[in-house]
């Protein structure tokens, strides 16, 4: 059977009405998990497990990828309503999100994140139809080794967030890096920088800490305004206009590509999607020193990268059963509990589940869409509640939601402590992506790092020592050394016309 | 007639107490089981499958299972809660071993609990480990690793699954053993260690029967050895025994009360997960999931824990040398 047909058959699957209801009961639940802040796509879907034992196979792992995948959809609202990330891969989202609600605009952000999730989601979803085995073998080669590099050139990006200075923005990269360092050594598990703290042996939690920095920090500084006014949105604006639409047209395309093609390394996170994809904006935005304060592509591409990145990342579980992600491990959990063992062997022996729940990821997408849009301003009406509350609300949300990442209030603390340091750091006027970018790539470059010279036994030749990661740290030095050859270049045509003059 | 009045209020205080103790549990009455991992692993998976099967039996005086989750720092912080928490039965865990061994072996971590501070009441699946190659690696049995390793020290790349893991144990023993020498890389979780493998960044992946057998199954890696003296029903074939290196490692998932619970409800804990753990539902699942169940009582449990920290004590100090 061909591809085409064989996913035929999956949608005549997918499309039996038993099988589009626990779509649709997925997508919603999904959604639920995303915009509750601490509660994951991994805890989400492991919760219902028990739930599924009675169903019919199919229709549970269609469910649960459902969750899995609605997640990243549900993750943008909290971000955008209250600046506090619903889901970690709706990090950064909180950047531009936010202050385009505060600008009375939540409307088209949430619009554009529903439509750019939707297009990211399927565009991936046909990778995985058309060329799910060539792209396995590609990430295979993503060893410790090309995994550094990447972590590398996703670490120099740091200086296209920079806003007026870039030593501040530096200061603040290393002051993320640092934070990752906190915790268990990777390889020889000596604790550093724990304090005697059993709960700082894993780290400090990069949730609690992101809630601090955005959510916590902004309520503080609400607080100093007096006689706070409810943000006003009228109905226009609810929809993204056509220059909405213009500007998010290609953040959207880059968000596909970033997401699709990160997702697809073993080991990258949906969150380094969306910074990445951040960064991908700036870089190649013509008004870099915007973003921050409402630009819809800052919203657009990393809402499209993480959804793109989610279905990406379900490829090597299909081909090689390998599952990239915690929520992915526990589809693949769902999946063996059936007696399906996900891998080349699923297609030949149970076809039908196979290209049923592929062909449920389209439909899914279709119901998100459909289900995310026409509730946008309902969503918006939620910031009509007067500030005093308001902010009442999201402090208690932010509280339950820290507390969730591990059932801990240690978890707690460690929020409010980087509200308090949030709220400093913006009266400073110090930025804040570059902590999320080196918080997030930091302790995977160290990981990775160790790792490459165990394989080596220290020996450091073996970082050049392939192809891809060659190539990737040599795009790393070009953008790193790029302005200094600018200098010099500019300094030297300068004097050479003052010579000649 | 004091006296009479005196003995009749000790009796009666004493029927109390024991009628108390048969009360145990209380109806309705809800008792907590804390997981040391995020909610989402094999291990949580697992828990809350013998978690439904234990409220199953425990349906008619509606006592629930509530499963917590308390990850971090390697299991530390929930076995920190479980030895730290009320030793009245309603409070039990997972003590995952060797996990926790090593937990409190290692003096950096300095856990506030040993052995001692846990009552075992019964294991569920030991998982027995494994070495395994890349399908169509030139190393078709464990000898020829050995013997590659031993020609070129320290170049064959060998996963483990974090410092101190059943993993890491296993290829230090498997060095002691036999005097070979491998590179051991570290990785976090064995779905990482796994696609090293597959990508050819490692040469030797160590894990176990339930993280190998999806692979195993599909024909992408090729056991070399199973870390047990009985043959596998998921694996079957070569055992390291069979080969000749006596290497026996596993990771385990039992549970246990916080020391000091009294007798009578640790035998009528013992008795609930016992008959959770026979129950059909729960061995199919865990099977379907290539999980080796194998159930131990509260004493076999406790005696399997001391065998398995008297075969560790003299590792620790090679794990964390370079």
């Amino acid at each position: 059977m061909d591809t085409f047909s064989s996913l035929m058959m999956g949608f005549s699957v997918a499309l039996a009405p038993t099988n589009l209801l626990f779509a649709f009961a997925g997508s919603l639940f999904g959604t639920v998990v995303g915009i509750l802040p601490g509660l994951g796509p991994a805890a989400g879907t492991a919760l219902l497990i028990p739930l599924t034992f009675h169903l019919d196979p199919t229709g549970a792992i269609i469910m649960l990828a459902a969750i899995y995948y609605g997640s990243q959809y549900g993750g943008t609202i909290t971000s955008v309503l209250m600046n506090v990330p619903g889901e970690a891969a709706s990090a950064i989202t909180c950047l531009d999100g936010y202050q385009m609600a505060k600008q009375g605009r939540a409307g088209a952000a949430l619009s554009i994140a529903a439509i750019g999730s939707f297009i990211g989601g399927t565009l991936a979803t046909l990778g995985l139809v058309v060329a799910a085995q060539p792209l396995t073998k590609v990430a295979l080669r993503f060893g410790p080794v090309e995994f550094f590099a990447l972590t590398v050139l996703g670490i120099v990006l740091v200086m296209g967030l920079a806003g007026k200075s870039m030593i501040k923005a530096l200061i603040m990269a290393v002051f993320g890096l640092l934070i990752g360092m906190v915790g268990m050594d990777p390889t020889r598990g000596s604790p550093r920088f724990t304090f005697g703290l059993t709960e700082l042996l894993d780290g400090v939690g990069f949730i609690p800490v992101i809630m601090g920095l955005f959510g916590v920090a902004e309520v503080f500084e609400n607080l100093q305004e007096e006689g706070q006014q409810v943000i006003e949105t009228t109905l226009s604006s609810l929809k993204p206009t056509a220059q909405d639409l213009k500007a998010s047209g290609w953040a959207i395309g880059r968000g596909t590509v970033v997401g699709f093609l990160l997702g697809l390394v073993p080991g990258m996170t949906g969150t380094a999607s969306s910074v990445l994809a951040y960064v991908a904006e700036r870089k190649s935005s013509k008004y870099p020193e915007k973003f921050g304060t409402g630009v819809i592509e800052g919203v657009a591409g990393p809402e499209t990268a993480n959804n793109a990145h989610a279905n990406a990342a379900l490829i090597p579980l299909f081909t090689m059963g390998i599952p990239a992600s915690p929520s992915i491990a526990v589809l693949m959990g769902a999946f063996m509990m059936n007696g399906l063992i996900p891998g080349p062997l699923l297609f030949k022996e149970h076809a039908s589940v196979a290209w049923g729940v592929i062909a449920s990821l389209y439909i899914g997408n279709v119901i998100l869409l459909v289900l995310n849009l026409p509730l946008i301003p309902l969503w918006v009406k939620f910031l009509k509640i007067p500030y005093t509350i308001l902010m009442t609300i999201v402090l208690a949300v932010m509280m339950v939601g820290a507390y969730t990442v591990s059932n801990t209030v240690f978890d707690i603390f460690v929020m409010l402590l980087f509200g308090v340091i949030g709220y400093v750091l913006r009266k400073l006027d110090f930025p804040l992506a570059p902590i999320v970018l080196t918080l997030i790539m930091g302790p995977p470059m160290e990981k990775s790092l160790r790792q490459s010279l165990e394989m080596s036994q220290g020996d450091f030749s073996i970082l050049v020592g392939s192809p891809i990661a060659a190539t990737l740290l040599a795009i790393s030095a070009i953008i790193l050394l790029s302005p200094m050859f600018k200098y010099a270049w500019k300094r030297w045509v300068s004097q050479t016309r003052a010579q000649g003059a | 007639m004091k006296r009479v009045i005196a003995i009749a209020a000790v009796l009666l205080v004493c029927a109390a107490a024991v009628a108390g103790a048969a009360e145990f549990p209380t109806k309705g009455k809800s008792i907590t089981m804390i997981l040391g991992t995020s909610a989402g692993g094999s291990t949580d998976v697992g828990a809350r499958i013998l978690a439904a099967s234990m409220e199953k039996g425990l349906a008619a005086n509606g006592n629930r299972i509530q499963v917590e989750n308390k990850p971090g720092a390697g299991w530390q912080i929930g076995l920190t809660a479980l030895a730290r928490s009320r030793a009245d039965g309603y409070t039990i865990g997972f003590t995952i071993l060797p996990q926790t061994i090593t937990n409190y072996l290692d003096p950096e971590r300095k856990a506030v609990f040993d052995r001692k501070s846990f009552q075992p009441l019964g294991m569920q699946v030991v998982d027995p480990g494994v070495i395994a190659v890349k399908a169509g690696s030139p190393y078709k049995t464990l000898q020829d690793v050995i013997d590659a390793a031993k020609a070129n020290p320290g170049k064959l790349k060998a996963s483990a699954t974090g410092i101190l893991s059943d993993d890491h144990l296993a290829v230090l023993q498997l060095q002691k053993l036999t005097g070979a020498k491998f590179a051991i890389v570290q990785f976090d979780g064995s779905a990482k260690a796994m696609t090293a493998l597959l990508g050819g960044h490692t040469d030797l992946y160590f894990g176990n029967v339930g993280d190998t057998y999806p692979q195993a199954k599909a024909g992408e890696v090729r056991v070399l050895g199973v870390m047990d003296d009985d043959e596998s029903k998921f694996l079957p074939g070569k055992t390291t025994f069979s080969q000749g290196i006596k290497l026996e490692s596993s990771s385990s998932r039992g549970l246990s009360a916080p020391a000091g619970t009294s007798k009578e409800i640790v035998d009528f804990l013992a008795g609930a997960i016992r008959k959770a753990i026979d129950d059909p539902e729960h061995m199919k699942k865990m099977e379907e999931q290539g999980l080796t169940v194998r159930y131990m009582d509260p004493a076999r449990m406790e005696k399997y824990w001391a065998d398995m920290e008297e075969q560790i004590k003299p590792l620790m100090g090679m794990a964390k040398e370079k």
